[in-house]
């Protein structure tokens, strides 16, 4: 256990905790973008930095990410010194300028008293604000299916060379976790759309009812010793099933 | 002590006192969750079977989980789900052959029994004891000499 | 043949060393990247053939070398004889013959091929007299205009791979460290971190293996130094890596090369075979139980992936992007290994400091800045090329001395070093001595080592503009402050390039610069808004100058010149041709006119005036 101070209070932390984990635990609102616990922290939206210092710095203080900043002992927090609301202030007034139009960030900016942007709104700006969320969940998930290509000011989330991604099997995470709901899937009767690729989705042999995509089903099955079939009903049929199974079970108890 | 969690089918009436107690356990910001447990139509007379995760020994939604959301909690025995690493692919729901990975629509999460913990209030709600939280004695094997 | 011990190595030295002392006259032909350009490799095609032809009693083909850059590259193709030091400059394939029967066989001069020093219009025969070369301290560029590019017998001749048998023979690691150390080496990459420290560190660090990697993605704009020290004296960094290795206990090594340095590529690997062929690279090297292998890793030339972390990452085989270094890599590198990463220029460094002693070179610079840097002197200096100097020599004798001035005698106006993470320094501080300590106190940065010298026909407005656009085209695009914020400050210069802009907004840059510099995540946002700082810091009037007046002193920015034509014009008719817009009309001795309309002030007119008939306003 090592013992740090937030906000001017004492604060008991695991060894190896990154700082934010902390913070979270403690209810101190720190905004981030993109953190997602099912990935590695990452450090690319800058929000949750807070200031640093400790007793022996002399006065010394430092900027970090609490994303990526592993406990220390004697560690002297500040979440929302001026300095880190102002930066704050200036990454959201950055993400205004090119992403005038997603509600999320209109929302955290208006959070932080920001409501236009004080610089030259981006031309062709989208919604994509390259947190990579969908990225590391993709490479997490071992797809590796989409990537960041290019760098520098035209970086983008794209497939390989933007052709429909041979490894994508349609699982939708990149789009359910994207903070800003930029990434765009339909569905189809039955079938779903995501990165111009069209996949089936299975469907229940009882009822009708639509699940995950035939690719995925097959994934699983094959990468995750999982039976097919398991596959082929929805779960509520499964538990019907179930249900049947046991009250055959339980009617022969009840004969007995 | 280890504790297991008890179905009886025989017993249930099918009052469906589990399910408000699941669907009021498990409520997020004062809006109810939805149930983890269902007491459905056996397919005979007067039979109830109450239908909820199992926690098996070789769980096909820990399996199918590409993220390690689902991880099993030694201390209780439920397979529990972390709603925080959770990317909502819809893998175990899919892929649980008892249908015990439930989609909360309301909350737009997925959601599987998680033995409230390791205090179960359908258990604690069931009046006639059809659902039973029950300490039970490991006995130790007898050891051929 | 391998060496199976250290004895086999001083063996080879002497045998070489015999051989070579045979060879009374040598011809030195730089292969350096600027004379290469110039067609270097025709005349050394062309001597190889004439001296096929013609038999020169005690002179052949081994006589001749194609070496590594000699540095003055603003006067290539150079060829230099030794022992003498004749010097000629400004080679064609049509002298080969002349310097043949002329300078070879009969001792004589060739007067026209000869170094003409502008300021006292006098012939200088050897190089050692021109200031360009007696002002510099060669140290790790010494190999480079006197070696085969990539022959080991030559490396050897010149006391190469000694230090390395004298590490693996009677040296623990911990004391190689502690030469290093007390030498007082600084990462020659740009930041100057103690290499000794960082060696110390890295070994410390438990772990299954350990890398060593060589930085040689040198992607700052108008730099070549350690391009220079891969293609012309690839065995000097090996040495230097393997040493590296012996000290922190590495297995294997990785030189990260850009790819647009193709020469440096084919010699690095070429240096390899030899090396492991010879038993100084590889398992066993020298017979000892210490195996070192080393593997080039290209890459696709990215400039964000000089940054250590980026490049590790690149190594691996991942998008090239920055990590944040909380924890750092010489625990936690490549593949989560603790790694050494130094730049070319350390690991040359590194030999000659073990072979000559931490005294010795303590001894050169200044205390807490020793040994010598090389630095590429480009932009509008008379005498551009690849220079050393010991730490600590001012910026004026780089410029003025080694320089030679300013070209045209124009006054100076400001030297830009550090690349795009450096500063601009204004005449003021042309005495400032060139070291890690000073040049990031007055606001720039040491960098690799580019310099980059400006006149007043330079706008600073128009330098911080093209450095940010660099870097916005350039971040990895990974963090919002760096890839946002740059791509503001840019738009923010260009609207004060094109007179837009209100003083308010030089307050704006300055301010967004601030949390920038906090809130990036690697050093290239932390150190991206320094050229802009520095000239807003030095060279504010110019600033006002757009804002308020409306006006580019140096006359760049195009939104806020005009071009005139005065009464100096003699109607030559040739600035007629070159306007890309036909916005020139006029007749023969009759003065021309611009339409304003129609001219796009591109300047073309301006260049081909002989009678500075134009003016810029």
């Amino acid at each position: 256990m090592v013992n740090l101070t937030i906000n001017g209070r004492i604060v008991q932390a695991k060894e190896g905790e990154m700082l934010l984990t902390v913070l979270r635990r403690e209810k101190i609102d720190v905004p981030a973008l993109c953190h997602h616990e099912a990935v590695e922290p990452f450090g690319a939206c800058r929000l949750c930095t807070v200031e640093i210092t400790k007793e022996d710095w002399n006065g010394y203080s430092n900027y970090v990410t609490s994303c990526l900043y592993p406990v220390e002992e004697g560690l002297i927090v500040s979440t929302h010194s001026p300095k880190v609301n102002e930066l704050r202030k200036t990454i959201l007034d950055l993400f205004l300028a090119r992403h005038p139009n997603s509600p999320e960030i209109r929302q955290l900016a208006a959070d932080y008293g920001v409501f236009k942007t004080s610089y030259e709104t981006v031309v062709d700006g989208n919604n994509c604000i390259l947190c990579a969320i969908c990225t590391r969940i993709c490479d997490t998930m071992g797809f590796h299916a989409i990537s960041t290509v290019g760098r520098g000011h035209g970086k983008e989330v794209a497939p390989p060379l933007h052709q429909v991604p041979p490894d994508c099997v349609g699982c939708l995470a990149c789009a359910l976790n994207c903070p800003t709901h930029y990434i765009e899937y339909t569905f189809d009767n039955n079938y779903l759309t995501i990165w111009d690729k069209k996949f089936e989705l299975m469907v229940c042999s009882r009822c009708g009812k639509k699940t995950i995509t035939k690719e995925f089903a097959e994934y699983l099955s094959k990468h995750r010793d999982i039976p097919f079939s398991y596959f082929e009903i929805c779960d509520e049929c499964h538990r019907k099933e179930l249900a049947a199974t046991m009250g055959q079970i339980t009617s022969w108890e009840r004969e007995a | 002590m280890n504790y297991r969690f008890i179905v009886r089918p025989n017993l249930c009436t099918g009052c469906r006192t589990c399910e408000l107690a699941c669907s009021f356990t498990h409520s997020i910001d004062n809006i109810r969750g939805i149930t983890r447990i269902y007491p459905l139509d056996g397919g005979f007379k007067d039979l109830w079977v109450p239908v909820t995760c199992l926690q098996c020994e070789d769980p096909a939604c820990i399996k199918s989980c590409l993220v390690d959301a689902l991880r099993l909690n030694p201390e209780t025995g439920a397979i529990e789900l972390n709603q925080d690493i959770c990317v909502h692919c819809m893998a175990c729901v899919a892929a649980c052959p008892f249908g015990c990975s439930i989609f909360d629509k309301q909350h737009d999460i997925i959601v599987k029994c998680d033995l409230c913990g390791g205090d179960p209030a359908c258990a604690h709600f069931c009046p006639t004891k059809a659902l039973e939280w029950k300490p039970i004695e490991v006995k130790k094997k007898k050891v051929a000499i | 043949m391998h060496l199976d011990n250290p004895q086999q190595l001083i063996d080879w030295h002497d045998k070489i060393i015999a051989k070579q002392k045979k060879i009374k006259k040598k011809i030195l032909v730089c292969c350096g990247p600027g004379c290469l350009a110039n067609g270097a490799q025709d005349i050394i095609d062309k001597f190889k053939t004439v001296l096929k032809e013609k038999k020169i009693s005690g002179f052949t083909v081994e006589a001749l070398k194609e070496t590594g850059c000699h540095g003055f590259c603003e006067q290539g193709p150079l060829v230099v004889m030794e022992p003498k030091g004749l010097y000629y400059t400004k080679v064609k394939v049509k002298d080969v013959e002349d310097i043949i029967e002329q300078s070879i066989k009969n001792d004589k001069i060739i007067d026209r091929l000869l170094y003409n020093d502008p300021q006292t219009d006098k012939k200088i025969e050897r190089y050692q007299d021109i200031k360009f070369y007696s002002h510099q301290k060669k140290v790790v560029l010494n190999n480079l205009g006197n070696i085969n590019q990539c022959n080991i017998e030559d490396y050897i001749a010149n006391d190469g791979y000694q230090a390395l048998s004298k590490v693996i023979t009677s040296m623990s690691p911990q004391k190689v460290i502690d030469t290093i150390t007390k030498s007082g080496l600084r990462g020659r990459g740009g930041a100057g971190f103690p290499t000794g420290r960082k060696w110390a560190t890295c070994r410390k660090v438990e772990s299954d293996t350990h890398y060593v990697i060589c930085n040689g993605d040198e992607g700052d704009p108008g730099a070549f130094m350690d391009r220079a020290l891969m293609e012309g004296d690839p065995f000097s960094v090996l040495e230097g890596m393997t040493i590296a290795a012996f000290a922190v206990g590495a297995k294997q090594g990785y030189i990260y090369v850009r790819e647009e340095y193709p020469l440096a590529v084919v010699n690095l690997q070429k240096a390899i075979e030899i090396a492991n062929e010879k038993g100084l690279l590889g398992d066993n090297i020298l017979g000892t139980d210490f195996s070192f292998n080393i593997k080039i890793s290209r890459g696709a030339g990215a400039f964000v992936c000089g940054e250590s972390s980026a490049l590790m990452k690149s190594v691996a085989g991942e998008v090239g992007e920055p990590r944040a270094k909380y924890v750092r890599s010489v625990v936690k590198g490549l593949y989560d290994r603790p790694t050494v990463l130094n730049n070319v220029e350390t690991f040359a460094n590194v030999p000659i400091i073990i072979r000559k002693g931490a005294s010795w070179y303590q001894k050169i610079g200044t205390p807490k800045n020793s040994g010598t840097k090389a630095f590429s002197l480009v932009g509008k200096v008379r005498n551009t090329g690849l220079i050393e100097v010991a730490m600590g020599t001012t910026l004026r004798e780089i410029i003025y001395d080694i320089g030679g001035g300013i070209i045209d005698d124009r006054p100076f106006k400001a030297v830009q070093t550090g690349g795009p993470s450096g500063g601009c320094l204004p005449a003021s501080k042309l005495d400032l001595p060139v070291d890690f300590d000073s040049l990031n106190e007055a606001g720039s940065m040491m960098g690799s080592g580019g310099m980059i010298v400006m006149d007043d026909l330079t706008c600073m407005v128009d330098v911080a503009k093209y450095f940010l656009g660099f870097l916005v085209n350039e971040s990895c695009g990974k963090c919002v402050p760096c890839r946002e914020g740059l791509y503001q400050l840019h738009a923010l210069t260009v609207k004060v390039s094109e007179g837009k802009a209100e003083e308010a907004d030089l307050e704006k840059m300055e301010k967004l610069s601030e949390m920038v510099i906090i809130g990036s995540l690697c050093g290239l946002g932390k150190s991206g808004p320094n050229p802009l700082l520095s000239t807003i810091k030095y060279f504010r009037d110019e600033y006002m100058a757009h804002i308020r007046d409306k006006r580019c002193p140096a006359g760049v920015c195009r939104a806020l010149i005009t071009y005139k034509i005065t009464d100096a014009c003699t109607g030559c008719m040739a600035c007629i041709a070159p306007c890309p817009t036909n916005a020139i009309t006029g007749k023969k001795n009759e003065m021309h006119v611009i339409d304003q309309e129609l001219c796009t002030k591109c300047g073309a007119c301006f260049a081909v005036c002989r009678y500075d008939a134009i003016l810029v306003s």
